[in-house]
């Protein structure tokens, strides 16, 4: 690996080693593999990391220090003399596990192993702890068909309502996963005839079957929005500062005070209809600064809307 | 590949701080700093000013990292020193007695529930030392997170009030609870200024949130911060009036499904001789309301309140006049 980096954070080092002791004294001997890979860490700075701790110690007495030794391929851990527990949970740990069972009891329903958890959490960390906070996830119908589904690599062949195009039409695909974000839930799969990553609204999915085949497909990472979409354009806007709220739902690429009273705006659009829905919603409030060439496409929408009232 | 190679006094200090660690862990008396760089003879400079800067620095990383030290003033032969401990059952977590199947469950959720930051993973790592890796599922909850999140949930939990900056106003607030909904957070609690419950949504707090003591308020047993207000803002009333908090809308057929989707198939008054469908709609709130509708523009129209029709046709008309940028 050529990947060049700077030197980890003391903090950051410490945090794990505070996690990774506790945890070898209760296996003994651990592949270093096996290790790095459980904390997310390379081989050679797990083992850089533990080499230095069993120098650490009251004194350097070699029985006052951290008994543990590193070798070819493991590591190998003696007597616990320090570190027999993690340390506690710090307050963004805290809050995070409360948000993941509150998010997925949201989901599963009360009845579960997971519930029994929440109930142990909750008696640890307190009962306002955890129910203070609540996290609305509503799972749609058939959404668990769906993971199913890409749990099982089933090729489907979705009917799929397009808001740039306004028309319902067949997708054959891959899934990969089932996510909510914002206000919806959302389907990540592969388009097998457009070869290309794409993420379904599960709303605007008609109906759905699976076509018998099962597909296997690497999935990277998710990206962000309209990322690296063909179809994607930057669109600046200036838009009357009190009106930025209406841009709270959209995924922004910039935002800066542009002076009397209004800020720049850059989206990356989806779709001309897309971009025609945003324009329209905005109204008087904000108009396209480039391309110019877009700079009367409020006008043209807002007219097409118009026509619906003025009919004779 | 050669070895890595770290700068001398990275590795010095987090060698130094573990074993500033192991010490204040297992003293049985607070130490004060001169017993401390006595124990650890030869790792603080000897240097008086900058030994002791070293060993603040030191006590900041632990502290950061959640680390619980515990500081007292001496007396006897040390008297007006400060002296420092770590008690280990402030610092050991918590068992949660978790069984298997509720591990596993956790593994899961927490696997599910992505926040952006690591914190869920640290504090899996400590919950439950029988842990192994958990596979990332095929589904998935994506919430935004803000830093200031972890203080606010704090307050609930022990029931401190908050104080914090909102709107350009100073508020003081008794926090009852923290809300997810569409890819939000809100914090809702009794403001103690306006005497009111109110909502706040916690990306917009200006600035940093402070706590005060704990134990400051009770929340009140009936309160719901799901019921706090409207999932739906169409239904969130506003200053704007248009004779009804109904709207009668046409919708092209092909619309129809989505509407549906959304308000249920009773929404559905009658379907005109052109196939359009005409459908009832909240509008208390107009400004969602134009949001909603223009999301479908030149597929559906209102039809009434005359006052709503109206307020649409002008703002249709002053986007086509200033449409000339």
């Amino acid at each position: 690996m050529s990947r060049k980096r700077g030197p980890r954070p003391v903090n950051l080092r410490l945090r794990r080693l505070l996690v990774m002791l506790p945890w070898l004294a209760e296996r003994g001997t651990v592949s270093t593999r096996e290790m790095a890979e459980h904390f997310g860490m390379s081989v050679p700075d797990l083992i850089s990391d533990l080499t230095l701790a069993s120098l650490c110690g009251v004194s350097p007495y070699p029985l006052d220090l951290i008994d543990l030794w590193v070798d070819e391929d493991a590591v190998h851990f003696g007597i616990s003399k320090y570190f027999d527990k993690p340390l506690r949970l710090t307050p963004p740990e805290a809050f995070s596990l409360v948000v993941s069972v509150r998010a997925a009891a949201a989901i599963e329903g009360d009845d579960s192993p997971l519930a029994r958890a929440a109930a142990k959490i909750a008696a640890v960390l307190g009962d306002e702890a955890v129910e203070g906070v609540v996290v609305e996830v509503e799972a749609p119908d058939g959404l668990d068909d769906l993971r199913i589904a890409a749990e099982e690599s089933a090729e489907l062949e979705l009917q799929y309502w397009s808001p740039s195009t306004g028309e319902v039409a067949a997708r054959t695909v891959a899934p990969i996963e089932v996510f909510a974000e914002g206000e919806h839930w959302y389907l990540r799969a592969r388009d097998l005839v457009a070869d290309g990553e794409r993420t379904y609204r599960i709303d605007r999915i008609e109906s759905w079957r699976a076509t018998g085949r099962t597909v296997e497909i690497v999935a990277g990472e998710r990206r962000p929005w309209f990322e690296g979409s063909e179809d994607a354009v930057p669109v600046t806007l200036l838009v009357d500062t009190d009106w930025l709220w209406a841009l709270e739902k959209y995924p922004l690429v910039s935002v800066a005070d542009a002076g009397a009273g209004r800020h720049r705006v850059t989206l990356l659009s989806a779709s001309e209809r897309w971009l025609d829905r945003l324009l329209v919603r905005l109204g008087a409030r904000a108009k396209i600064e480039s391309p110019v060439g877009l700079a009367e496409r409020r006008a043209s929408a807002a007219s097409r809307v118009l026509g619906l009232y003025e009919r004779t | 590949m050669p070895p890595r190679v770290y700068p001398d006094h990275v590795v010095h200090q987090l060698e130094r701080v573990t074993n500033l660690l192991t010490l204040l862990l297992t003293t049985r008396q607070h130490l004060s700093f001169e017993d401390v760089r006595h124990a650890l003879r030869g790792q603080y400079p000897d240097n008086l000013a900058a030994a002791r800067a070293a060993f603040e620095r030191d006590k900041s990383i632990l502290r950061e990292e959640g680390v619980p030290i515990d500081q007292v003033v001496l007396g006897g032969d040390r008297a007006g020193a400060t002296g420092y401990r770590i008690i280990r059952s402030e610092y050991e977590v918590q068992d949660f007695g978790l069984e298997p199947d509720e591990a596993l469950a956790l593994r899961v959720a927490v696997g599910a529930i992505r926040m952006g930051t690591s914190w869920s993973q640290e504090a899996l790592w400590k919950v439950d030392l029988e842990s192994h890796l958990y596979a990332d599922g095929v589904l998935g909850v994506e919430l935004p997170t803000d830093e200031r999140l972890p203080v606010v949930h704090g307050a609930i939990a022990e029931s401190r009030s908050l104080s914090f900056r909102y709107h350009d106003k100073d508020r003081v607030l008794f926090p009852y609870g923290l809300l997810a909904r569409q890819g939000w957070w809100y914090l809702v609690g009794h403001d103690t200024g306006a005497d009111q419950l109110r909502t706040y949504r916690i990306d917009r707090i200006q600035g940093a949130v402070t706590v005060g003591e704990t134990g400051a308020f009770e929340r009140p047993e009936a309160f719901d911060v799901r019921t706090a207000f409207p999932a739906d803002p169409k239904l969130l009333p506003d200053s704007v009036d248009v004779g009804s908090d109904v709207a009668e809308v046409r919708i092209d057929p092909r619309d129809l499904a989505t509407v549906i989707r959304d308000h249920g198939e009773e929404c559905v008054v009658r379907t005109d001789s052109d196939g359009w469908v005409v459908v009832n709609v909240p509008c208390s709130n107009v400004r969602a309301f134009m949001v909603w509708l223009f999301g479908f523009l030149e597929r559906a129209e209102v039809v009434g309140p005359p006052a709503l029709r109206d307020m649409v046709v002008d703002w249709l008309r002053e986007s086509v006049r200033g449409g000339k940028s």
